[in-house]
Parts: C-alpha cells; sequence; structure tokens
C-alpha cells in the first residue's frame, strides 16, 4: 500500500440513546461542515400523498421557536453558514458548513427547524402551489421529464405498498398535492427522528466537544420511523415517449448492478469507472470521441432499496439517436468480455485518486461520512479503501464481468420526437 | 487549510508566459491551470463560437500523442481534468496527487499544444452541434442568450459562447487555426498552480519547457463596450412551453472597480437567497424561482436577474420585480449589508479550502485585474464593504431600466 502524506485522521462514530449515529472526523482548520440525513424521502410519500416529504421539508422552513421564516433565515445568514441538502428518493438531509464557532448555533437552528417548527397553515397552499409549479416547469425540461418516465416504466410501487416508490419526484404528483392536509403532514413528520439518522461532521475539535455539542442539539430529536420503499425492477421493458418539439432525443438505460454490502461491489465500480470515468473511457470514447454522436453520455451507479442498478444517458438529435442507442447498448454488451490491463490500471488509479479528492473539503468528507454510514452501516477508513482498491486484480474484476451481462435484463426507455 | 496568507509567487518568462503559485505544503493534491485570456468576446460575428470550437479541440491531441492517448494520459492523473470557455477567459484544468505533479504538468502541456487535424474537427464538430441541440432545449438558457444578444447589441459580450448551428458548422480548420495562433500566444497564458508542490521545481521546469511557446501580439486595447441596452421587455413566443421565462439586464461595474464586492452585497441583498426578491415571489409562491446576480467584465458589468412562473401571472409578477428593485434603496441597511458582506466573506474563504477551489479564484482574478491576492485578502474585500459603499453602487447603477426578454406561452408583456 502506498503511504499517504500524512498519517490519515482517525474517524469516530457513537450512537447516541436515541438512535441518532454521529460520525465525526478531525480537521485543523477554522472551518465546520455537517451533513445530517434522515431516511425518509419522496419513496415513503403515503400512496395518495405524493409530495409530503417535498412539501414538508419546505414548511419546515417556514417559521420555528419563534422566530418566522425570515427571521430564520437571516439567523442563518448572520453566521454565514452556508446550507445545503434538500430531498431524495429515500432521504431528507440537511447541510450546513461554515466558521468552526458557529458549529454549536448551526446546531441549534438545524435542531429547531426539525423539533420546533411552527408548521403555520396559511402557508400550505403557496407551497403546494410551489411544488405544483416545477412539476409544468418539469413539462419545459426534456431530460428531467425523461428522468421522471424512466423511474415510472423501471420501478413501478409495488401494488400492495402503503409508500408511493420511486415513480414520482419529490414535487409529487399533481393528484397527490391534493391529497396534502397540515394534519397528513404533522403525521408524516413523525418519521422524521433519531431512528436510521445519521449525522457526519469535520470540525478541529475534541471528539468529547463535538460528541457534547451534538447531544445537546439533537438528542431531544423524536424517536421516529426508518421506512423501506422496495425497488421493484422491471427486466427488459423498451418504452418511447413523443415529445414531437425535443431538439434530441434522450435515451435512458437501466440494469441491474450490484449492492453496496456485496463482496462484488468494488469490482463493480471498477468496472463502471472503466466504462464512464473520465474521457478515455468506454462510452465517452465509442459515442463521443470516436463517432461525435453526443455531447453529454454517461453511466453511473444508483443505489435503490437497498440494490445498486447501473444507470446510462445520452442525449443525440433524432436522426443519431437511434446509432448513439446502439453503440451504447454493444459497450455494455461487451462487458463480460472483461477490461484490458491498461483500462484497470486507470480506472482503479482513478478511484484511488477520488478517494482523497473526496475527502478533501470539509463538506465534502461530512457528505462521505454521512454516506457511509447509511450505505456501509460504518465509516470506510480512507486507507483501508485504498488498501482494498491496491488488492483488487485484473483477474478479480474479469472473472466478476464473466459473469456480469447488463444488457440481458435492460430497460430502456426514450424521450423525443421519433421512437428509436 | 485556509493557511494561504503567503503572497502567491508570480514569475513572467522572457516570452511572456505567467507562472502564478501558491504552494501549500500541507495540502493533499496539486491542481494546476493554463489560463488563457482569450474567449468569445475576441471573435468575429461569422466565426461565433470559435473560442469554444477550440476548447474543444485541444482534446484531440497534439503532433506527438493521439487523442486516445492524450485523454489516457489524462485519466491517469485521477480524471479531474477539463476546461471551460467564458467571454474573456479559456481554461484547462486538472489535479492529481503530489507524486503525479510531473505528469500533470507534461500532460497539461501537451494539450496546450494541438495538432488541429482536420480529421478531428467533423466528429468535433458534431459534438458541439449536439451541445448546441442540448442547450436549446432549456428555456432558462435560451432567455438568458436572447437577453444578452439585446443587451450588448453588436458588441460581442452578447455573443453566444457556443456559437450558432450556422457558424459551427461553417468554421474551417483555416480560421481555428488562425483564431488559435494569434489568441494563444504566451502572452496571454497564466499557468497557475495551488497545493502540495515545490515552487522551484516548477520554475525550473518551466524555465526548461515553456520558453519557446509562441508569442503573438498582445491584446489590442479597445473602447469599453457600450451596450446596446434598449429599455423594453422582448417577448418570444412559444407556445409549447408550460411556464414563462424572464431575464432582465442593467448596467453594472467592471471587475477592476473599486466598488465590485459592495455590487456583489447588493445584488445580494435585492437576488440572493435571502434577498428581497426571495421574499416577495418565492415566499408568496408568485414565481418558482427568481434572482438577481452581478457580472463583471474586464471593462463593463451588469446586473443580470429574472424569474419563471405561469404564464398568468408573468405581468404581475414582473411589475413586483421592477417594483423591487425601484425600491432597492431601502434595503440598504446596516444589518442587512453586515449579513451579506459576511456570508460571501465566509464563502470565499471556504471555497478557497482545496487547491481546486483556490486554483480558480487565483487565476480568474489574475486573469482578470492583474493582481494575485491571498485567500485572507480576497476574504477582507468583501468583510470591509459598508452601507456607505452599496449606496454608491446604487447611484452608480440605478436600476430604474432594464432590458428584458421573455420567453414562452405568451405574446405580450409590458
Amino acid at each position: 500500500m502506498h503511504a499517504l502524506p500524512q498519517a490519515p485522521p482517525a474517524s469516530e462514530l457513537w450512537t447516541l440513546s436515541g438512535g441518532l449515529r454521529l460520525a465525526f472526523e478531525r480537521r485543523a482548520g477554522p472551518g465546520f461542515a455537517f451533513d445530517l440525513r434522515l431516511p425518509v424521502g419522496s419513496a415513503h410519500d403515503p400512496v395518495g400523498q405524493e409530495g409530503s416529504s417535498g412539501v414538508l421539508e419546505e414548511w419546515l422552513f417556514k417559521g420555528v421557536a419563534g422566530r418566522d421564516a425570515r427571521a430564520l433565515q437571516d439567523a442563518f445568514d448572520d453566521l454565514g453558514v452556508r446550507r445545503g441538502g434538500g430531498v431524495g428518493p429515500e432521504a431528507t438531509r440537511m447541510g450546513v458548513s461554515g466558521l468552526r464557532d458557529d458549529l454549536g448555533a448551526s446546531l441549534t437552528l438545524v435542531a429547531d427547524v426539525l423539533l420546533r417548527p411552527d408548521l403555520p397553515e396559511a402557508e400550505l397552499p403557496v407551497l403546494t402551489d410551489l411544488a405544483r409549479q416545477d412539476l409544468d416547469g418539469l413539462q419545459d425540461s426534456p431530460p428531467d421529464l425523461l428522468a421522471l418516465e424512466a423511474r415510472r416504466v423501471t420501478f413501478p410501487r409495488p401494488a400492495d405498498s402503503p409508500l408511493a416508490g420511486f415513480a414520482h419526484p419529490p414535487s409529487g404528483t399533481l393528484k397527490g398535492l391534493e391529497g396534502l392536509t397540515a394534519d397528513t403532514l404533522r403525521a408524516h413528520l413523525d418519521a422524521y427522528g433519531q431512528a436510521g439518522a445519521v449525522l457526519g461532521l469535520v470540525a478541529d475539535l475534541e471528539q468529547e466537544a463535538a460528541l457534547s455539542l451534538v447531544s445537546d442539539a439533537l438528542a431531544g430529536l423524536r424517536p421516529g420511523r426508518q421506512p423501506q420503499a422496495t425497488a421493484d425492477f422491471q427486466a427488459g421493458r423498451r418504452v418511447h415517449v413523443t415529445d414531437a418539439d425535443a431538439e434530441q432525443t434522450h435515451l435512458s438505460l437501466t440494469a441491474p448492478g450490484i449492492a453496496p454490502g456485496d463482496s462484488r461491489w468494488l469490482a463493480w465500480q471498477v468496472a463502471l469507472t472503466a466504462l464512464s470515468g473520465g474521457s478515455a473511457s468506454r462510452l465517452f470514447h465509442a459515442v463521443r470521441e470516436e463517432r461525435g454522436l453526443a455531447y453529454a453520455v454517461s453511466a453511473s451507479p444508483v443505489l435503490l432499496g437497498g440494490q445498486g442498478f447501473l444507470t446510462a444517458y445520452a442525449g443525440s438529435t433524432p436522426a443519431r439517436a437511434p446509432e448513439t442507442l446502439e453503440v451504447m447498448l454493444a459497450e455494455l454488451a461487451r462487458l463480460p468480455q472483461g477490461l484490458s490491463a491498461d483500462e484497470f490500471r486507470r480506472a482503479r488509479s482513478g478511484l484511488r485518486a477520488s478517494v482523497v479528492f473526496s475527502a478533501e473539503s470539509m463538506r465534502a468528507r461530512a457528505g462521505a461520512l454521512t454516506r457511509d454510514v447509511a450505505v456501509f452501516g460504518q465509516v470506510r477508513p480512507l486507507a483501508e479503501l485504498r488498501a482494498s482498491l491496491d488488492a483488487l486484480t485484473l483477474e478479480s474484476v474479469n472473472s466478476f464481468l464473466a459473469a456480469y451481462d447488463p444488457v440481458s435484463e435492460i430497460t430502456i426507455v426514450t424521450l423525443g420526437p421519433e421512437n428509436v | 487549510m485556509f493557511r494561504g496568507g503567503i503572497e502567491p509567487l508570480t514569475h513572467v518568462l522572457p516570452n511572456g508566459l505567467t507562472l502564478l503559485l501558491e504552494a501549500d505544503p500541507v495540502a493533499q493534491t496539486v491542481a494546476a491551470g493554463y489560463f488563457v485570456n482569450t474567449g468569445a468576446r475576441d471573435e468575429l460575428p461569422q466565426e461565433m463560437g470559435a473560442s469554444h470550437f477550440l476548447e474543444h479541440l485541444m482534446f484531440k491531441g497534439s503532433e506527438r500523442l493521439s487523442a486516445s492517448v492524450l485523454n489516457e494520459r489524462l485519466d491517469d492523473l485521477g480524471g479531474q481534468s477539463n476546461a471551460f470557455t467564458g467571454e474573456e477567459a479559456t481554461v484547462y484544468h486538472a489535479a492529481c496527487l503530489p507524486e503525479q505533479t510531473g505528469e500533470l504538468l507534461d500532460t497539461l502541456t501537451e494539450l496546450m499544444r494541438p495538432a488541429l487535424r482536420e480529421s478531428d474537427l467533423e466528429a468535433e464538430r458534431g459534438v458541439i452541434l449536439e451541445e448546441i441541440a442540448m442547450y436549446a432545449d432549456q428555456p432558462g438558457i435560451r432567455v438568458i442568450d436572447e437577453l444578452r444578444a439585446d443587451y450588448w447589441g453588436a458588441h460581442p459580450l452578447g455573443h453566444l459562447i457556443l456559437g450558432t448551428t450556422q457558424t459551427v458548422g461553417d468554421l474551417s480548420r483555416e480560421a481555428l487555426t488562425h483564431n488559435h495562433r494569434a489568441r494563444y500566444g504566451a502572452s496571454r497564458v497564466t499557468l497557475a498552480l495551488t497545493g502540495a508542490f515545490g515552487p522551484e521545481a516548477v520554475l525550473e521546469w518551466a524555465t526548461a519547457n515553456l520558453a519557446d511557446w509562441p508569442a503573438a501580439d498582445a491584446p489590442g486595447v479597445e473602447p469599453p463596450p457600450i451596450p446596446a441596452f434598449p429599455a423594453r421587455v422582448r417577448v418570444v413566443p412559444d407556445p409549447e412551453l408550460s411556464r414563462v421565462q424572464v431575464a432582465l439586464a442593467a448596467p453594472g461595474l467592471p471587475v477592476t472597480h473599486p466598488l465590485r464586492e459592495a455590487a456583489g452585497v447588493l445584488a445580494d441583498l435585492i437576488g440572493g437567497e435571502n434577498g428581497a426578491l426571495y421574499w416577495a415571489l418565492l415566499d408568496t409562491g408568485l414565481a418558482d424561482s427568481a434572482d438577481l446576480a452581478h457580472l463583471e467584465y474586464r471593462d463593463a458589468g451588469s446586473f443580470e436577474g429574472g424569474f419563471s412562473c405561469d404564464p398568468a401571472r408573468a405581468q404581475a409578477v414582473l411589475d413586483i420585480f421592477r417594483a423591487v428593485l425601484r425600491d432597492a434603496d431601502a434595503l440598504i441597511t446596516e444589518p442587512a449589508v453586515r449579513r451579506a458582506a459576511r456570508k460571501l466573506a465566509v464563502s470565499t474563504l471556504l471555497r478557497a479550502e482545496t487547491p481546486q477551489g483556490r486554483l480558480f479564484a487565483l487565476g480568474m482574478e489574475y486573469l482578470a485585474t492583474g493582481r494575485a491576492e491571498t485567500t485572507p485578502q480576497l476574504v477582507d474585500h468583501y468583510a470591509k464593504v459598508s452601507t456607505g459603499a452599496v449606496r454608491e453602487v446604487l447611484r452608480l447603477c440605478p436600476l430604474d431600466r432594464w432590458t428584458g426578454v421573455a420567453l414562452g406561452p405568451l405574446t405580450e408583456l409590458e
């Protein structure tokens, strides 16, 4: 194993008595960053109330603990902090970064948002109408519309599930938004608590000081729930959505992948990097460099319902789209034949470098700590991760690939003026 | 982290190429970029898109390396390389682990010596035409393109950076080679490095490897652009869209102006995440986006903003948008300015946390102002912004007259 320039910082993982997990890493510097992940997202919206998670997240910020919406925003701005986060299919995240002395105050503000929101009912019609405007806006964006259609086709809701699942965006559906009331949203908020929640934190603090700041702010968080939505992959579907005015035809491909806990996970990551990890990668080279068929072409891993999937996207003008699709499928189809020694070396060194790059900024590292705990159940030490990458061999990756044939089960959804 | 208090080292080679080195021995990575003082505003109208086309062609290999080998070498560095083209700057950058600094410099420099092969031109033309088509599917981009053409009129600051299907279709190898020769001379080029590297070794490498960089004429001095700035809202009807996009522009301050940070604070008070437009239009649900930013060029500036909303609400939203701007003076209070200035200061500091983040601040500032300022200096400019300075910006740029474009399912807007 190659040595890092400095000893990698040690991280700590604590579980508060209520269940919230705190992953902390000490880092020199005047800043701090944290990323709080609550395991409730749009996939967990109740059936008939699609949009619950998206609208609730906005509602939480409309006033807390004696501050109205504007005073709350001013309080964040007085600290000069940068806020991030939002609602995804499986989680709601609240991230803050700023100067270390403002960490305690920032945690308190976020705790106020979750624990002491005013939830003013007069704001609800405005928020559901904003979600409706967002859904209208999707109609004007072919790539977003395709992503939505692809989810609908590829991951429909299992008939017996009380959860709405992956087939709608965080803004919900027009019908679902009509079903939202102050009472249904308050009931939905009960799920937002310590169960399954993870806070990743990076700052230059003693461990005890970090733990006590987080405990003081968040130990009182309600118990919460950790709902599980099932990603019911539909293999072999082929759907075209006609959009007569689109300039390009947009292509979405989804195939089974490898789950994060699986021993083949890293080999799959190497294969995806060789497929789409840089300007010499297979998709970029075959579609863009060699044939000039598209500007945007990529493949990436997606985790849904604890499973891994491979998704690929490209956009080409209608006359060229059939060839683009053909080339993409051909590249996926030759994965079982394995990588060359050069491809393997490049992909592995790219992943090794990305381990360092992704840990460089406090904000990125806080996000990675949270993701590690949420997805892998533990913080993966950087040195260990590099060692596991070093332990991979071309033979091990190729023996994995020999049995990995994404095309056999691929689902293809396209959107554009003509069927592909 | 945030050490960065040491003056960056500036060194000009005999041919005029500038080195800008800010070493940080505690960093985990190295970032490097060639910042070229040229962009879309240097183009002839019939060659619109040439700067961006050249940027793409640089990745197609040199006389010594094919495109495939060049791309493989870039990926060997860890896949952190990219490039972008603006109105006044074209930037090629990459980052790597410290032990690969030599390869980083060699590969990035090889990229800057393109062969511009005829055979590579056609495939890349296809890629760029696809890029144009991709943006044509994004109404928020279309409306800004239309706005800049109206606001700047005949001045090339109104050029489309990607060009049009016509101009990109027509660009010949000869025209591109000519543009490259004229606009990539040593005096227009700055190589910046940040992160974990030894400046002496880089200076030595540069002296040996960059001395033969061809010189070319320095950019000519031209009078500051005078925007056409028509005081109207032009409607671009598109009945297929479901929402209306409106974009507006008015004069601002150039990047060299001592009040540029104060202009940024004014834009934040009006159109930032906690600005007056947010509370007037988003908090009320009248629009689903509304913002304002201050854009800086070397000898001009503009305030640019806009909103998107339901077609039926477009007039009402525009009226409120204008009223917010008209009453901007009332927003300039002591606590509001302090809050906005602090937010901008902290974000300037946090962006400099990684070598890649710091690289862009250092290189772009140097290209625009000729100054190599430290992060604490950049932060200090924001921290010091006073209400008086923000008022002065509003006096210089009264925001009472606008050029606007509305795109969507509508036929008129006043």
